[in-house]
This record gives structure tokens, sequence and C-alpha cells, in this order.
């Protein structure tokens, strides 16, 4: 990695950082030792090939796997943020886990408001204010009084987003977001990144369309449990990181600004 | 149904109709229907009203509460629609209490004199409980669900095959087993009603107050970690009021079908609302449902009574059929 | 002076309850618990068809206001109104009657219900000979008989069953029998009450005591026993020949079955004051088939 970058890192606070992280699933070393430094303020996306352990790592990350070795959250390690605490700093998207066809799109987002409010308490006009605006953000308010179930995949996709956005946290963490959504809320979910890092929250998502991913700052490269390369997206040894881990079978290439991901065929 | 009450609404119209049902219950007996209002009764019919009728509409409506209760957490913390209240073992565990406590009884003159004491009901209680408490050992805590999911299935299936190797051993014990699966009402008094009752007011309590967590629990286990719900503790707290519920209800009542399954899904058709309403109405519906099966079970060949269970099983059978039916047509 | 005073008030309280206790009546149940009535019997209610036999049988049928669906003599009680069975009591029908004693089975369900509405309950559940005779004497006693009233009534149905057994040719003793209750196939062991009415008469049961009253029997093993002479009721004996070996039975062969009829399995089987008769019956089929006339 370039020197410069890493100044820059060690500058700028921390928003994640790992020591020596591994994870086993069912006995299988899924993490093999990574050592990660997540700026925060920054949109970093972590790309990689099936297996690689992307989701593992952001899990691991959110202090939602048990794990060997640290994870700190704003130089603070996990173990010792209290759950309130931990639900504060963070707002976690899944991938495809919710079944919760029965729940009102508006409950749903409102859920995201629960490490605010106090247990039996009410919803305050503030979170109702939140749940509001999340839900404009992402196109999905005239949905209030519908369920889950009766959304398309790409609609309910979207009220998730919104019930990410109403936590309001310092830090996301998202997993596969872009699934089952059309091109047109693809870019939608761009613009609101690009707009929450605006506002200094760190992001970090895992992603399947590389084209997507290389808009972030950072790109972490994974494959089969460790991190390859972690570096800015702009950089000429990310793209070939990249393409190195994909065999070579992609080429990155620049287009008005941006970055195209093509097949090498 | 278009009307979009809301859930208060719906509370207050089930309330209601609880009421009417439990005033009902106590026109109902073995004569057939008599309205007791119009016209001055002699004392045995008082005394029948007062002591026989009106704690027993009152127990079935209590009964059907906690299994509607039972049915509704049941269903949202294994986020399963099909889920309901025996699902961990406890029917099982209950039907092998009673048909030990039979055959014990049945033996040669006890020496052990709180076996009497302890009655049908103690023993279909502890029973149930005790079930709940095989399964949470074999899942190793309430941490997986699947797992859960799976203990329960295994000792309600392995208890099950114990209490009908003990009814094969004497046949008095296979009548006292039919007529306990069956599930009735017509043995509840004012002390069953109080301990319904008692039950009814911590479970509900209880599971209201953690509504949110099974909220969470509908986006998923990882996602309700990460909102800082407290899962295991939660979870265990949750059983905890599952089985007691269930267990309660068991015990006073035997064995009945579909109470638990369907009040939920019932809920769900008429209004939309979050697991804390959910839980509460699920209750007020349980309670109607079984209070008019009750009613009618006592009714249509008086002075003869149907069991209850067989009327909660066609009721909710075909109410489920209905709705199969009513999804069906609207998704084609 | 105080001693003095102390001994008159315990003497006075003993005095009080003897006299008490003198004009209350105290039975003893199956479980060893004491029943306490006030008076005798009057409005008297059964849940147990052997119980109702036995109170017709101290001649105290009049006082009997209600009985299950499964009490069928004498005939007498086929008119009254029914409270249900063991397991589904009807407990506003029996409280209607107003009964100041109910007579019922320790399984029966109910009994704490009854109990916690003021009713007097006494369970009894007559199993063996011995039985029989205790639920007689202690009927007996409840209905405010004399004890020399129930100890006759006891008598005659000894006598009765002593005879049946004094009738048994030497020939019909020597079988070895096989009882079957219910086509499952369910078998009556030694230890059952038909069981004890065979021992008495001193004719051998294929099914030892140790498998219980009423084991679940393995078919194979009455064609390894070879018995002498089969007991069945009515729907046992269509499914006797198809069972596979059976058709070579001595006593299928040979036809000595005895087939009851649902009137006579009922005095068979009920341990109640028609033991008697169905140790005559007994005692008749098995000097038939020793005989060997069907």
């Amino acid at each position: 990695m370039a020197n410069e970058p890493d100044r820059r890192r060690s500058v700028m606070s921390l928003a994640i950082q790992a020591c020596a992280l591994k994870v086993a699933l069912n006995g299988r070393s899924v993490l093999r030792g990574i050592d990660l430094r997540i700026s925060a303020g920054r949109w970093t996306c972590v790309v990689g090939p099936n297996g690689a352990g992307k989701s593992t790592l952001l899990k691991a990350l959110a202090g939602l796997l048990p794990v060997t070795g640290e994870v700190l959250w704003q130089g603070q390690s996990l173990a010792n943020l209290s759950r309130q605490q931990r639900a504060l700093q963070l707002s976690w998207l899944g991938q495809g886990e919710s079944a919760a066809l029965d729940l009102r799109v508006f409950d749903v987002v409102m859920l995201g408001r629960l490490p605010h409010q106090s247990w039996l308490a009410a919803p305050s006009a503030h979170d109702l204010a939140m749940v509001e605006a999340a839900l404009k953000s992402t196109q999905a308010w005239a949905w209030c009084d519908r369920t889950l179930g009766e959304l398309s995949g790409g609609e309910r996709q979207r009220v998730l987003l919104a019930r990410v956005l109403a936590g309001n946290a310092p830090l996301m963490l998202m997993d596969e977001p872009l699934a089952n959504l059309d091109p047109p809320h693809q870019v939608d979910w761009l613009e609101q990144v690009l707009c929450l890092r605006s506002v200094s929250t760190t992001v970090v998502s895992v992603l399947h369309e590389i084209g997507m991913a290389l808009h972030a700052d950072d790109i972490v490269v994974m494959r089969e449990g460790q991190v390859i390369h972690h570096g800015p997206a702009m950089d000429a040894q990310t793209h070939q990181a990249i393409e190195a881990v994909f065999e070579r079978r992609i080429r990155i290439v620049p287009l008005q600004g941006q970055w195209l991901v093509l097949p090498r065929i | 149904m278009n009307l979009r009450w809301s859930a208060l609404s719906w509370s207050l119209a089930l309330l209601l109709l609880g009421l009417l049902g439990v005033l009902g219950g106590t026109a109902v007996g073995s004569q057939g229907v008599e309205m007791w209002w119009l016209g001055s009764p002699d004392p045995v019919v008082q005394h029948i009203i007062w002591d026989i009728r009106l704690p027993r509409s009152l127990g079935a409506w209590l009964g059907g509460a906690l299994l509607g209760l039972a049915g509704a957490v049941a269903q949202g913390l294994f986020r399963n629609p099909l889920a309901d209240p025996y699902l961990l073992g406890s029917a099982s565990g209950a039907s092998l209490g009673v048909s030990l406590y039979v055959s014990l009884l049945g033996g040669s003159v006890m020496a052990v004199g709180w076996l009497p004491r302890l009655g049908m009901t103690g023993a279909a209680f502890g029973g149930a409980v005790l079930a709940v408490m095989v399964t949470l050992f074999l899942a190793r805590g309430v941490q997986q669900t699947v797992r859960l999911l799976l203990a329960g299935v295994v000792v309600g299936v392995v208890l099950g095959a114990l209490a009908s190797l003990v009814a094969l051993m004497s046949p008095q014990v296979m009548q006292a087993m039919q007529g306990f699966l069956l599930g009735s009402t017509a043995f509840i008094g004012w002390s069953a009603c109080a301990l319904m009752a008692l039950a009814l007011g911590v479970c509900l309590s209880g599971s209201w107050a953690l509504s949110r967590v099974l909220d969470a629990l509908t986006l998923g286990e990882s996602t309700a970690q990460s909102l800082g719900v407290p899962l295991p503790q939660a979870r265990l707290l949750l059983v905890g009021f599952l089985s007691l519920a269930t267990g309660a209800a068991v015990a006073q009542m035997g064995l009945i079908a579909f109470v638990g399954l369907a009040a939920p899904h019932a809920v769900r058709s008429l209004v939309r609302c979050t697991h804390a309403g959910l839980l509460v109405l699920s209750a007020w519906m349980g309670a109607a449902l079984l209070l008019m099966a009750d009613v009618l079970a006592r009714s249509l060949m008086a002075p003869q009574e149907m069991p209850v269970g067989v009327l909660t099983a066609i009721l909710g059978g075909a109410y489920l059929l209905w709705r199969m039916n009513r999804i069906g047509a609207g998704r084609s | 002076m105080l001693e003095r005073w102390m001994q008159l008030l315990i003497l006075a309280l003993s005095l009080a309850l003897t006299c008490s206790a003198a004009q209350g009546i105290t039975v003893w149940d199956d479980r060893q618990q004491a029943v306490v009535l006030a008076k005798p019997a009057q409005r008297i209610v059964s849940l147990l068809p052997s119980l109702t036999e036995t109170v017709c049988a101290l001649g105290q049928c009049a006082k009997l206001v209600g009985v299950d669906r499964y009490s069928n003599w004498p005939d007498s009680v086929k008119s009254l109104p029914r409270m249900g069975g063991g397991i589904d009591p009807n407990i506003e029908s029996i409280v209607a009657q107003k009964p100041d004693l109910v007579l019922l089975a320790g399984s029966t369900r109910g009994i704490e219900r009854l109990q916690s509405l003021g009713i007097t309950v006494l369970s009894l559940e007559p199993r063996t000979h011995s039985d029989v005779k205790r639920a007689v004497l202690t009927i007996a006693q409840a209905l405010g008989l004399t004890p020399t009233e129930g100890e006759r009534v006891w008598r005659e149905i000894d006598t009765g069953v002593e005879t049946a057994v004094q009738s048994l040719s030497a020939q019909a003793r020597l079988q070895r029998v096989y009882l079957e209750v219910s086509p499952t196939p369910y078998g009556a062991s030694e230890s059952s009450f038909m069981g004890e009415t065979l021992l008495r008469m001193g004719v051998r049961n294929i099914l030892p005591a140790a498998l219980g009253p009423f084991p679940q029997i393995n078919p194979e093993w009455v064609v390894r026993a070879q018995p002498d002479v089969i007991l069945a009721g009515d729907s046992s004996r269509q499914s006797l020949l198809k069972r596979p070996g059976w058709a070579q039975l001595r006593a299928v062969q040979q036809d000595r079955i005895c087939v009851f009829s649902q009137d006579q399995s009922d005095v068979v089987m009920r341990a109640g004051p028609r033991m008697a008769e169905g140790a005559r019956w007994i005692a008749q089929c098995l000097n038939r088939t020793a005989r060997g006339t069907p």
C-alpha cells in the first residue's frame, strides 16, 4: 500500500478497527487473522469472490458474531460497550433475513428508532419526524400503511433501507443493500450514501456490483478469509487487486470521470 | 372484511363479545337453554348458575385467552405462522403427567398422601412444565430457534409415546386419557378461575412488556441483536410465559386444539398492528373463540355435552380453510 | 383445683365428640380416607355400574336419583336420569339432583369439583372379590343399614359363588382357560377379577398374574399355550378364526368356545354383586366344554 494513504488514515479518527480478527463457523475457519482500519466519515466497500467471508467480516465488525481478536469502535473495545450503546452507534442491514410480512411499513421503520426509545415509551415526536424523513428519502412514504407482504422485493428493500436511515447512527453496515433494486433505485441508494458521507456517517457495505462499489472512498478486497488489499477506490493498485481477485475475468476502465467494469472476453 | 377499525376498537368489541358469551354461558346447561333472568328461579338453579355455569363460562374465557396469548407468543418467537402453544412438547408432557397420575392412583392404596391432593390439574401442569424444561435442556438453551423447535418435536413425540405406553398398561388410564385429550371446561370452579386469571395477568403483562422484542425478531435475529435487544434473556422469559400460559390452560381444561393457532391469524386478518396489540387481541380473540365453542358444545346436544375440543377443531379448521381459500384466490 | 377443672373439661369434650360421632356415619373409601355423613344417605347418585348394582342388591334402589350412562341393571335404573360417564360426569346434572352422596370410582374425573361444591363423595372401585365385600359393607353402612344386613347380602353373594365353584365337574376343573376381553386382543389374567373367580374354581389361566390384570397379549402366546377352553365376547368370536394359527387350536377345532353376549359380559366382568351369577355362567360353560358338547 502507498505511504500517503496510510498517513492520511492515521491522522483521521478510526471508526472501526479490527485486530487479529479470527472467526470460525461450524468448526471451519472463515476469517483468518484480519487487521483492518476503517476511517470515520468515509464510505468503504468490501468486495471479493463468493465464499471470501465478506458477510462474516461485516457481522464480526458489527459485533454480531463471537470472535477471536479485538474489534474497536471509535477506539473503544466492543466488549466494553453495553448493548444499548452499541445499538446507538451502529445500524445494521442484513442480507435476506426478514420475514416480517405482517408488519406495517411504518412500524418496520419505527423499529429503527428502537435504540433511541426507552423500554415501554411511546414514540416521541422526534422519532416520528425521523421515520417520516427516512421513508421520504427512499420514496416509500406512500406505503406507510401497507404491510411488507404486499410489496415487491425491491420495494421491501427500500423500506428496510429506510429503517437503517431512521436509526441515524454514525456507523452503518450494510450487506448487499442493492438486492432486488432496479437501476433508478440503485442510483438513489448511491446518492443517499454520498449524502450520508457528507454528514460524516461511516458506511461500510458489501457489494457484488463492482461498478457501484467503485464509487466508494475505499475498497477492501477479500479472498478466502483474508484481506488482500485495502486502498482508495481511485488507485490503480486497487483496480489491479480487484481484477486479480476475480481471476482477471474483468477489467476496469475509466469513462467520463467514473469507472466501468467490463468483461474480458 | 373492509372494516378498518383500530386495534383499540377491536379490543373493546372482543371484550364485549366475551362478556355476552359469559352471560350466554350461564343460560345454557343440562336442561338446554333457559333464560333465567326472566322469572325467579328456585335456589338450586341459582346455585347451579352461580357456582357451576358462571365459573365454567368465565373459565372458558380465561382458558381461551391463555391459549390465544400463548399462540401469538409462539408464532412471534419462532417466526412461524404454524406455531401453536403446544410446540415445545407441553401437550405431551401434560398427557404423560395425567396418565402417570391415574395409573398410580389405580394401584394399591397409596402411601404417598400428597398424590390425591395434587389432583389431575397439578399432574397436568407439572408434566407440561417438565416437558418444556427437557426441551430447553435438549436444545441447550433458547439460542437457536431451529434447535428449539426440533427438540420440542422430539420431546413431544417421545413423551406422547410414553404416555401411550402407560395407558396401555391399564385400560382405566386409557379412558381417562381420552377424556383429557378431548378437553372440557366441565370441571372449572372458582379456584381454577382464580388460578387462570393470575396466570393470564402475569403472562399478558410480561409478554406485552416484551412485545418490542417480538417485533424486532420479525426482522431477523441479527437485526434484532443489532437493535440492542437483549435476545437471550428476552427469549428465555418469553418461553417461560409461553409454558406458564399453556400449562395453566391445559391443566384446567385438557388439550384443546386450534385456539392458539387460529386466534393470532384471525386477529391479523382484521387489523394490522405490532405485537403489542397482537398479543392482547389474540388473547381476547382466543377467549371469545373458546367461549363460543363451549356454549355451542353445551347447547347443541343438550343435555349431552360435546367435547369442546371437537368443536374448536371443526370451527378452527373451517376458518383456516376459508383463509387458505381467500389467500389462494387473492394470489391468482 | 385447676387439675380437677381440666379433667372435667377433657371429659366433657370427649363426651361431646363421641356424641357427635355417634350421630354421624363415618365410612372409609378406597384411599383409606374418612367420609362423614350427617345421616344415612337418602338421595344417591352412582357413577359406576357395579356400585349401582350394589345399592340395588342391598334393596335400596329407591334411593337412587341418578346413574351413569353405563348402569343398566336392574331394569328400574334404566329410567333414571343419566349423569354422564366416568370420564365425563355432568357436574350440573349431578348438582341439580341434590344428592347427599355420590358413589364413584377413584379414577372418575371431577371428584375435587364435586367436593368443592359441597357434595359428599365416596370413591370405591371394586376390583377383587374382597373389594366387592368391602364395597357392599361400606355402602350398607353409608345407607344406614345395620351391619348384619350388609353381612347378610354379602353372604348371599359369597354362597352363590361357592355353589358355582362346587358345581364344577372334576373334568371341567382340569381345563386350562383363556379369557379374552376384547379383540385387540386383550386377555384377562389371574390378577383380574374374572381371573380370581377362575382361581377360586381351581381352573388354570394361561395368562399368569405377572402380566398385569388385562395384558395386550401377542396372539402367538395363546397358540403356544394351547388352552382347552376359550371364553370370549361376541366381537372377539368373529376375529378369532382369522388370526394366523388359531384355526388349528385344539379349543377352536373342538369348538370349546364359550361366547358371552353383551349382557352376559356385564355380569361376568363387573366386580359387583352379580358375581355369583357370573361364576355360575362360567361354571356352566366349563362343564359344557368338558363334556364335549358345544
